[in-house]
């Protein structure tokens, strides 16, 4: 019977928790993407990447390089920058990093599945270890 | 007392979503904005620096094009979680 008020006591709790996180999630959030979004696709950013491409140009062509390829040269070079949308494609595809995965030099499961051997013959490891441990405390105790 | 007090929570909680999505719908709509800016200013500097005008277009759209990315990135990441 008693059951109930405390029930309805920690719903309330939990609503009122859950307005506050939501307070202050509305105001951070935007904010937070609003300084990403700054750092790349701002005038500033803009400038001074252009900045850089174009310094990166013209020492290519000071360096006596013909223009079609001081330009394909300039074009790789903001590729880099614009590559970091590749990464994000792959850690996005996936929901996480994978490292190694595929068939290669570390087998079918790549680098993690030599990870995870790895840490679990650790762990058997101290759990073989503690139980000795333990056995031997008891054949002390009796 | 407690039933007014969620409610309060409730709305209060519904309003901050509604601010929410109302931020991030404007951040989406100036998104536009800022890129053409950052794109201009981009290919400003390259015609500056003695870059035909041609190629520096090329490539300001390129820059402009990780918008894209980043947005299809964000499209897909959400329909893994559905």
């Amino acid at each position: 019977m008693s059951e109930r008020p405390e029930k309805k006591k920690t719903g309330v709790r939990d609503a009122e928790e859950i307005k506050q996180i939501l307070g202050v999630v509305s105001t951070e959030i935007p904010g937070l993407i609003k300084s990403i979004i700054a750092s790349v696709f701002s005038e500033e950013a803009g400038k001074s990447m252009g900045k850089a491409a174009a310094a990166f140009y013209k020492e290519l062509k000071d360096g006596g390089m013909p223009d079609a390829v001081a330009v394909k040269m300039t074009e790789d070079y903001i590729g880099v920058f614009t590559s970091l949308g590749d990464i994000l494609k792959k850690t996005g595809g996936g929901g996480k990093l994978q490292f190694g995965v595929g068939k290669g030099e570390h087998g079918e499961h790549g680098v993690t599945a030599e990870v995870s051997e790895e840490v679990e013959r650790r762990v058997k490891q101290r759990l073989a270890e503690r139980r000795r441990e333990e056995d031997e405390d008891e054949e002390e105790e009796d | 007392m407690g039933r007014s007090l969620l409610i309060v929570s409730v709305i209060s909680g519904a309003v901050n979503v509604a601010r929410l999505l109302f931020s991030l719908f404007l951040i989406y709509v100036t998104l536009g904005w800022n890129v053409r800016k950052a794109k201009r200013a981009f290919e400003k500097e390259l015609i500056k620096q003695g870059m035909p005008k041609e190629d520096a277009r090329r490539m300001s759209a390129k820059y402009a094009a990780l918008k894209d990315e980043a947005l299809n990135t964000l499209k897909r990441s959400v329909r893994i979680f559905p």
